[in-house]
């Protein structure tokens, strides 16, 4: 376990960009935190979760699939610095586990293990959440591990890489941190994983009625944000744009809140209403996936919630379902 | 990695987000989780706001026209061709043979400069913008009754109402983030009356859904009216202390029984009166409205009678009320604010008052400025059709798409002698042009945009703009240069802000760095002013509120046996207008391939038509193959098609007939007749 004081946290990721793309949690000018770049705004470690999704660092909004000049692939450009990314809280590393199963299974997705075969994974945790709150331990599947005892940080490295990127930093934690740590990687009840898991039975079960999906179908305004926001959403549509000389394929983030998504050439839509798409989405997380994956799908990070402007994010509905069917 | 705070460039609502970019390219968005509008929402539009920027289709350079053909050419010599043709045909014609069309989708200091141009250099009031077609009704008939032309209130006060009217706005589609408001302000207990004979998303939540026919508000209202008036429901109080009129208005009212009311609107003289009643009893009541109520031939009248029913009621002056015309474009706000408009300066001063005049002509260097005001947008067409005006001047409009009767509109600008138009793309009109000057677009500018709210908000540059493009402000300022006028060199679009804020006092308060982060609401007179989230608290701008009674005129177009359908245009949710921008954005021309007309299940039967069906659609103007589209979503005898697309372009069939005062088209009214091809 090393030890990084708040007066060194500048230094230390300045420091660490001569050899990495260091991303990590930011302020930005109006208040909105983020992962970023250094420089992009205040480095801002504290404060909980950050409203965007993580996991873009390596399945970005948009991204380039190849370009095509007078009809010859053009080689992918080397990739430049490997990504350092620091923010996963332990529900984001959850996040991140299922999707790199998921992009690695069957015809394993070249582009996004571009960018994540030789990154830098460090959680977040501690009592740095939204007004000090803690931030659960994650269960070590990263490559290190910043966690905030009240006065400093404690990094855990688990990972050749994560060893590296710390070698220099002091080893001297005292034991009442230590003992912070241990205490708080205790797993604490969580109503709402209980709420997600009861939601998931009565899916499961087909106790939820139609009539529930069209009242819920009804508020949504395909914004799309549920989706997008979504740090295990993992569907991208695909655009060519050409000129004259050259075709430039490219992906990016799509939503199956979208009538298009599974519209057929006729024109046809087997899920030809918010309703069938809402229900899709919320029965994809919570019942499809583990039967398929073995595992809920909605690892609670909250980000759909904060990003549906009409309250029909994941835990909104799944609240909703558990009180009227349960 | 790099984020960039700036505002959405679609609608009026005033979403800011972050531009995410990576070496120059644009690569996503993230929402502003605390803007007070946004909060950490967007709508499909907005998430996808970054995916046209760097199109291959993007101008990149100046194209001048010869032998026939567009061809690239070289800034200079495109300046000075524009430069040199207007003062020849003003030379030839008259300082009036030309006309300025600004845009809404440009900034404040954009719309402010090209109204610069106009007068100061080409010494023209003929400056316009797609106001004219949108929201002039407002301008005017707001004006009148109440001094202001703008939403009295704002969109927090969506969390703080007891009923909201929904009139001729299909909200969660087209001020997605406003529609979100009210569709979480009905799960919070508000109630909610929607009057459109669409069955659009809000309609689902109402209390009260009324569907009356196209053309009809005026009936409507003034049914509406009748009752409170009759059953004493009206707030005296605040009649006798704060209005003025109306006696008049009583009188213009006294016959518009609900039955009379329901004959002309098609509805249930009951369900007048359960509106009456159920408006009436809030406590707090706002009315929201959109194109649905300006874009009529009595498009003012319309606005008039809303007025009248929110000063009624009392609703008008404090937090949850008002009368909140819904501005569609991301800065028709700040169009008209700006003086882009043939009567105005900034700030609505009047060029017809010579004090005024005299203000800008001593502030611009120049000894007189034009005292005559200059034609509005949709007469300048008929002008030029009729060979009065010579050259059109168009910045980022796109008018053989949205102006009605498409075939005039084409015809209108091919009879010009010149047609300059300054563009991100090569659009249909810029297709028609002799001059295209390639332009850059939001996220490759600084400025302001102001929001339906008055809420002026900062643009700024995410990335550079493709190949010799440039921003407009810059472009308007070279070719200023190049008449010979020393007065429009800016460095910045700060000090652009600067002029403006001296001469325009409802922005006098305005910088741009005070605009950090999110923006201040007009009027803002100085700068210590914290900005104005509701008007007319303790009086009107203009005093008192007028009652402003209008007699009820019909559509000037009827249906017949020849067309028997009435035809209503409007825009879909994935689309944006004539869809330059959205058309080349992947995810949301996926929603929206192609032109489509909505259809009733009872009339598709009659026609022997079903969903996905070709259709030929025929009115007086002219005739387009489209899709049909057959659902509930229409009344029975009513069609609806949205118009952004080229091809079965609404606007072939629409009606050039205009409102006698705000000069708006009449979009949501003209008879076709719909066939099954073969």
């Amino acid at each position: 376990m090393k030890i990084l004081t708040p007066n060194k946290v500048d230094s230390f990721f300045q420091l660490l960009t001569q050899k990495w793309d260091v991303r990590l949690p930011i302020v930005l000018t109006d208040g909105t935190r983020v992962i970023s770049s250094l420089g992009d705004g205040s480095i801002a470690l504290h404060g909980g979760a950050v409203s965007s999704k993580p996991t873009a660092a390596f399945f970005p909004q948009h991204s380039s699939v190849f370009i095509s000049v007078n009809g010859l692939i053009q080689e992918q450009t080397t990739p430049g610095l490997p990504i350092f990314v620091l923010g996963f809280t332990d529900r984001d590393l959850e996040c991140l586990r299922f999707i790199d199963r998921f992009f690695a299974n069957g015809l394993r997705d070249d582009i996004y293990f571009t960018l994540r075969s030789n990154a830098v994974v460090a959680g977040i945790s501690g009592y740095c959440g939204v007004n000090g709150a803690l931030l659960q331990p994650s269960s070590g599947n990263c490559d290190l591990e910043f966690f905030w005892d009240g006065c400093r940080w404690l990094i855990i490295p688990y990972s050749g890489a994560g060893n590296e990127i710390v070698a220099d930093l002091p080893d001297s934690a005292p034991p009442e941190a230590i003992e912070a740590f241990k205490k708080a990687s205790t797993a604490l009840p969580d109503e709402n994983e209980k709420i997600l898991r009861q939601a998931s039975e009565l899916l499961r079960a087909d106790r939820v009625p139609d009539s529930f999906w069209s009242e819920i179908g009804d508020r949504c305004i395909s914004c799309t944000g549920c989706n997008l926001a979504c740090p295990t959403c993992t569907c991208f549509g695909v655009q060519d744009w050409r000129s004259s000389k050259t075709i430039e394929r490219s992906r990016m983030w799509d939503s199956c809140q979208l009538d298009g998504f599974m519209r057929e050439a006729s024109g046809h839509n087997p899920l030809g209403t918010e309703a069938l798409r809402t229900r899709r989405r919320i029965h994809h997380k919570l019942a499809a996936d583990p039967e398929k994956w073995g595992d809920i799908s909605c690892f609670l990070c909250g980000r759909c919630d904060k990003a549906c402007p009409t309250g029909i994010g994941i835990l909104a509905v799944a609240k909703e379902l558990v009180a009227r069917f349960a | 990695m790099k984020r960039t705070l700036t505002v959405c460039p679609y609608c009026g609502t005033g979403c800011t987000f972050y531009l995410v970019s990576d070496n120059g390219r644009l690569v996503g968005v993230e929402p502003s989780t605390t803007h007070p509008v946004s909060r950490g929402g967007l709508c499909i539009k907005g998430w996808n706001a970054f995916a046209f920027v760097h199109h291959p289709d993007r101008l990149t350079t100046p194209l001048i026209r010869r032998d026939g053909l567009l061809q690239a050419a070289s800034w200079d010599d495109a300046l000075n061709l524009v430069v040199e043709k207007l003062k020849g045909l003003q030379k030839n014609y008259g300082t009036d043979a030309v006309m300025f069309a600004s845009s809404a989708k440009a900034t404040n200091e954009e719309n402010y400069l090209l109204m610069k141009l106009a007068r100061a250099v080409f010494s023209t009031n003929n400056i316009d913008h797609c106001a004219r077609l949108c929201h002039s009704s407002t301008v005017t008939g707001l004006a009148e009754t109440f001094g202001s032309g703008a939403m009295t209130n704002s969109i927090s006060c969506f969390d703080q109402t007891d009923l909201i009217l929904v009139i001729g706005s299909n909200t969660t589609e087209q001020h997605p983030l406003i529609g979100s408001r009210i569709l979480n302000a009905v799960r919070s207990g508000t109630q909610l009356i929607v009057a459109d004979n669409r069955r659009i998303r809000l309609a689902r939540q109402a209390d009260l859904h009324l569907r009356h026919k196209n053309g009809s508000d005026v009936a409507l209202l003034h049914g509406i009216m009748h009752v409170i008036i009759a059953e004493d429901l009206a707030e005296e109080k605040f009649i006798s202390s704060r209005t003025e009129n109306y006696a008049a208005l009583t009188e213009s009212v006294a016959e518009w029984t609900p039955e009379r009311a329901a004959t002309i609107t098609g509805l249930e003289a009951t369900e007048i009166i359960a509106a009456a009643r159920l408006f009436a009893s809030a406590e707090r009541a706002m009315i929201v409205y959109s194109m649905g109520i300006t874009q009529h031939s009595h498009g003012v009248d319309n606005v008039r009678c809303i007025a009248s029913l929110a000063m009624l009621t009392g609703n008008v002056g404090r937090p949850g009320t008002g009368v909140n015309p819904l501005r569609g474009q991301n800065n028709v706000q700040g169009g008209c604010d700006m003086g882009a408009l043939p009567d105005l300066y900034s700030g609505y001063q009047k060029v017809s008052d010579p004090q005024l005049r005299e203000k800008f002509a001593s502030s611009w260097g120049l000894k007189s400025l034009p005292a005559t005001p200059g034609l509005p947008l949709t007469r300048a067409m008929n002008a030029a059709t009729e060979g009065q005006l010579k050259a059109m001047f168009i910045m980022g409009e796109n008018p053989v798409i949205s102006d009605p009767d498409q075939r005039h509109a084409v015809a209108t600008l091919q009879n010009l002698e010149l047609l300059v138009v300054q563009d991100i793309f090569l659009t249909e009109t810029a297709a028609l042009a002799d001059i295209v000057l390639p332009a850059a677009c939001y996220a490759e500018k600084d400025g302001t945009f102001t929001s339906t709210e008055r809420r002026i908000q900062r643009l700024q540059k995410a990335v550079e703009p493709p190949g010799e493009a440039r921003a407009d402000w810059e472009i308007i300022c070279r070719i200023a240069e190049r008449a010979g006028y020393p007065g429009m060199r800016y460095s910045t679009t700060s000090e652009i802000m600067e002029e403006i804020a001296t001469l325009t006092p409802i922005y006098g308060g305005i910088n741009h760095e005070r605009l950090d982060p999110h923006g201040l609401q007009w009027p803002c007179p100085d700068i210590d002013h914290p900005g104005t989230p509701l008007l007319h608290v303790d009086g009107f701008t203009r005093g008192l509120g007028r009652f402003s009674p209008v007699d009820h005129r019909l559509s000037a177009e009827q249906t017949d046996e020849a067309y028997p359908f009435v035809l209503t245009t409007g825009r879909t949710y994935f689309h944006w207008h004539t869809g330059s921008m959205t058309r080349r954005t992947h995810l949301l021309n996926r929603e929206e391939p192609h032109s489509f007309i909505e259809l009733h299940p009872d009339d598709a039967a009659t026609l022997g038509v079903r969903n996905r069906d070709e259709l030929l659609v025929s009115s007086r103007r002219g005739r387009l193959k489209t899709q049909a589209r057959v659902t509930e979503m229409v009344i029975p005898g009513v069609v609806f098609m949205p118009f952004h697309f080229a091809e079965g372009a609404a606007n072939t069939l629409t009606n050039n007939v205009l409102d006698p005062e705000s000069s708006i088209p009449e979009f949501k009214v003209c008879a076709v007749q719909v066939e099954k091809l073969p």
